[in-house]
């Protein structure tokens, strides 16, 4: 195993080594950025979801106290296709005088049909959202298995049909998208200053889009207020920042309001879909049919995952046939959210799932017994590390481990069996996710005389402890503690990185950091030997200290040791092999995807609730939750990602939706006071089991643990009341509607 | 749609009205006030010093050092520490009283500094997280939130940190219940309620139940 066999620090619970500057405001994120003669800038935005510029007036504007630069967006002529379509900006001194420069500006519209409501768009004869295309739907997707039609029904035992759906939400990150942009006195260097999940590749597009040499654009991201999937480039705002910093030569703040983050920060797409579903007499699934449908506003993505729907058992189930349509609407364009198309995949699974368990009378964790995905033979035999020749095996082991957590056996009952006022129902599901590492991540590890060790790379923490983790890996190889390692992350001078999406920051770093702090330690070995008078191999490295059993196992501190170097410093540099020769690049390939990271993870989660029948209301009154991630790095950082994912599955379950008014296709909640986020007291204990599998590498966490949640509650709602609530967010309206039609 | 705005009159008690409640009540949607939102008429006069529209000099305390600021009446309190005075733990997240980013003391009480105006803080004494460390030597509240993990991107994390100090000051022995009430004005995307528990259950020298 590359890895190291004895693990000192490794898979154990460290604290994060940045938590003190963070939790008492001293770490700095882009929006707390303030640089000499430094200016704001925002951008005008359209009221209208979708209209024809007729003209633009920025004559007063430009004349008010303060004003600096100004930067067209969408000239008179253009259209916009949502209410939040950027149009222009500008710079001034102030915020204050900015609001009056912006309120100063005139513009016109012609005002064109829109559509802001799925249901509606769907049967639009017109397209309102732009581009291609005589209608709003695009992206139809249409498969079936081979004679489903004659084949699919045969001995099956009970059948359901049912309607699910979940509604668009936001990201609402709490730090806005956005930037600080500032230009050297000549204009050949821009520096920013950006919260984005995605250094190099935010420095990247403004160098493009400023026709600028490579290395004249560096962006830095010390620390960033959550992106969850929305923050992967400079955006519009960004480069408009960048513009407006050039013009007035004045560094630019440019970080959108609350109503903007939530209006054009980011989208998870909604999808609702016919489900029909029916399993032989043993519970064995026999067919899957879908036929669904979701809007990522003007996107024209998906907005499931097609290819994995069913979702998790899929490979089990004989027969499927499924329909996608992509129903475009005029608001703000999709942007992946935390697992993007599984939530919705796992909504579409999951509750036709217990539907049809409670009409063949069976327990929902037996029917997903009885259902899992069966373990790939072949893959398991060509690998025995990955997940599909392993998946059955995870989730049995999982669930056998959260069913005596939540002491299911005890606690479950048939759906609407409890009795009184408030009812309590536990749901569960299951979810998987990739999450496999990848380069460039190109890391270097330097070890100073003066003691200190240094490590370095590009990378960003979007709140998942990166630095912590790069710590943990370069003390675990140098014998020191976390705390003795300086991390240098989030500088996109220090060369390339994979930006922090589809779970894989931990594993692509990870990898190159054991192999540059591994890199560092031998040189640093080698060093010391020559000085020693001895061969590096009689060295070897101890906690703390430096063993040389050419001079009777004599024990120097590491410091001291340092000291002994004669050089100021030995360094490490390792990443990711993009080793031309094919044979060569498989074997490490291998290594590096295989044995030092890997890919494909499960999980199993059980929510209980409590659902007061005659208000609607429905709290989440404890949830657990099993996950495997591969190898382990820190173990408490592991668990609260864990924790995290589950809260913000909850809230994707009970409390979000961006709500959009039909009339002036504008977004009424976009807002913290009616775009619902539970508080503390909204949200459960919650219990987490972290499945380590050292053996396995190390695989990203990010976005399982959020994938299976809202379809868990939704699920215990049902086990609740006995009545299926099809449409989440399961608000007080909707239970009551839906125990009103049971009655 | 837009109301005409002259910026050189005479200051009125009415616009100095709209002033402070565009400060305070920010923009409706997508900043689209600045568009079309009408302002609103306010009739009657109360015995209020008009001041504004042009900067005027405030002066409080922050973190025990006394500061002085020329700010416009309508900058809200969280807008002269953030952006006159560089004090940048206090977050701008919501700004409109909701989320608790921006919760800071002032003379002991907690507040969100979103929706009080700069000018009203005059001879007050405020305090943000970054009290909380001195020397080195972190406070047992932030103390608590890292020991636990109860942090992810960290965003809301001084406002939860002011938050539950000013629990602990005003009542030396409160319950976890007792606690987790006073966060509840707070808002965390991470999801970090979870680790938050188990600060505070350690703050309150209790073993938690799980």
């Amino acid at each position: 195993m590359p890895w190291p066999v004895n693990r000192r620090l490794i898979g154990r619970s460290h604290r994060r080594l940045d938590g003190p500057d963070k939790a008492t405001g001293r770490a700095k994120y882009a929006f707390d950025v303030k640089r000499p003669r430094m200016i704001f800038a925002k951008i005008l935005r359209s009221p209208h979801a979708h209209a024809t510029i007729r003209s633009i007036d920025t004559a007063a504007a430009e004349k008010m106290p303060g004003f600096r630069a100004l930067h067209i967006i969408k000239k008179a002529g253009a259209d916009v296709f949502f209410a939040g379509d950027e149009i222009l900006a500008i710079a001034a001194d102030t915020e204050e005088k900015l609001d009056d420069c912006l309120r100063a500006v005139r513009i016109e519209f012609t005002v064109l049909p829109h559509y802001v409501k799925e249901s509606e768009s769907l049967r639009s004869p017109t397209n309102t959202a732009g581009g291609a295309g005589a209608t709003n739907i695009v992206g139809v997707g249409d498969l079936a298995t081979d004679n489903f039609a004659e084949v699919a029904f045969n001995g099956a035992a009970a059948t359901h049909q049912g309607d699910y759906g979940i509604a668009v939400i936001s990201h609402q990150c709490l730090e806005s998208h956005g930037l600080v942009a500032e230009w050297d006195d000549k204009l050949q260097n821009l520096t920013v200053w950006a919260s984005t999940q995605a250094v190099p590749a935010t420095a990247e597009r403004l160098r493009v889009v400023f026709g600028l040499q490579p290395g004249r654009v560096r962006c830095i991201t010390n620390y960033m207020g959550g992106g969850f999937g929305s923050k992967f480039g400079p955006d519009i705002q960004g480069e408009t920042a960048a513009h407006l910093a050039r013009t007035a030569r004045m560094p630019v703040k440019l970080m959108l309001d609350r109503a903007e983050e939530v209006t054009v920060g980011g989208i998870r797409p909604s999808a609702y879909g016919n489900v029909y579903i029916g399993a032989a007499p043993s519970g064995q699934i026999k067919f899957y049919k879908v036929d669904c449908y979701g809007t990522g506003g003007t996107s024209r993505g998906q907005t499931v995952n097609f290819g994995l729907l069913p979702y998790v058992y899929g490979p089990g189930i004989p027969n499927i046939k499924r329909k996608h349509r992509v129903v475009r609407t005029n608001i703000q364009i999709s942007r992946a959210m935390r697992a993007p198309g599984h939530p919705q995949n796992a909504i579409l699974t999951e509750l036709a799932i217990d539907d049809l368990a409670a009409k063949l009378d069976k327990n929902p964790m037996e029917m997903r017994l009885i259902n899992l995905p069966p373990n790939d033979s072949a893959d398991a035999a060509a690998n025995p590390r990955t997940f599909p020749g392993m998946r059955a095996t995870i989730y049995r082991r999982e669930i056998e481990i959260i069913r005596r957590m939540c002491n299911w056996d005890q606690n479950w009952h048939r759906p609407g069996a409890g009795q009184g006022t408030i009812r309590t129902g536990l749901g569960m599901a299951l979810h998987t996710w990739g999450g496999g590492g990848n380069g460039p991540n190109p890391t270097r590890v330097t070890i100073n005389a003066n003691g200190t060790v240094l490590a370095q790379s590009s990378s960003q923490d979007l709140g998942t402890a990166q630095r912590t983790v790069t710590a943990i890996i370069v003390a675990e190889i140098l014998g020191l503690q976390p705390s003795e390692i300086m991390v240098d992350i989030g500088d996109s001078s220090f060369g390339p990185s994979t930006g922090s999406g589809g779970s894989t920051t931990c594993p692509g770093t990870s990898a190159s950091t054991l192999k540059a702090a591994e890199t560092a330690r031998d040189a640093f070995l080698m060093a010391l030997a020559g000085r020693l008078n001895t061969q590096p191999a009689m060295l070897s490295i101890e906690p703390g200290v430096i063993v040389n059993r050419a001079n009777n196992n004599q024990r120097i501190p590491f410091r001291q040791a340092c000291g002994m170097l004669g050089v100021p410093s030995v360094q490490g540099n390792a990443d990711w092999p993009t080793v031309p020769d094919r044979a060569q690049n498989a074997a490490l390939r291998e290594e590096w995807q295989t044995r030092l990271t890997n890919l494909g993870v499960g999980g199993v989660q059980v929510a209980e609730v409590k659902v007061d029948t005659e208000t609607g209301v429905v709290r989440c009154s404890r949830f657990w939750a099993v996950q495997d991630c591969g190898m382990i790095i820190n173990k408490l950082a592991c668990e609260s990602q864990v924790a995290g994912g589950v809260i913000m599955g909850i809230n994707y379950a009970l409390y979000e939706e961006c709500i959009y008014d039909r009339a002036t296709g504008r977004q009424v909640n976009p807002d913290m006071e009616f775009y619902k986020l539970g508080g503390i007291q909204d949200m459960p204990n919650i219990y987490v089991h972290m499945m380590d599998m050292p053996e396995r590498g190390v695989i990203g966490i990010g976005e399982p643990p959020t994938i299976g949640t809202a379809a868990a509650v939704g699920n215990a709602v049902f086990n609740a009341l006995g009545v299926r609530v099809p449409y989440a967010p399961y608000t007080p309206e909707r239970v009551l509607a839906a125990l009103a039609n049971r009655r | 749609m837009n109301e005409q705005e002259t910026p050189n009159t005479e200051p009125s008690r009415r616009e100095f009205v709209i002033a402070a409640g565009t400060a305070a009540a920010s923009t409706s949607v997508l900043g689209l006030a600045v568009l079309d939102a009408p302002a609103a008429e306010v009739q009657g006069g109360a015995a209020v010093p008009a001041v504004g529209p042009g900067g005027v000099q405030v002066a409080f305390t922050v973190n025990g050092q006394k500061v002085q600021v020329t700010v416009e009446p309508r900058v809200t309190l969280l807008d002269a520490l953030r952006n006159y005075l560089d004090v940048t733990g206090c977050k701008r997240v919501c700004d409109r009283g909701t989320c608790g980013a921006c919760t800071v003391m002032i003379d002991g009480k907690v507040i969100y500094a979103c929706t009080m105006l700069a000018v009203e803080a005059q001879g007050k004494q405020i305090r943000t997280a970054e009290s909380l460390i001195a020397n080195e030597q972190l406070d047992r509240v932030p103390a608590a939130f890292v020991n636990a993990d109860a942090q992810q991107c960290g965003f809301c994390t001084p406002g939860f940190v002011v938050a539950m100090k000013a629990v602990f000051e005003g009542n030396a022995n409160p319950t976890p219940a007792q606690v987790e009430k006073g966060l509840q004005g707070n808002i965390c995307r991470c999801g970090t309620y979870e680790q938050m528990r188990d600060a505070i259950y350690a703050l309150c020298n209790q073993k938690r139940g799980k």
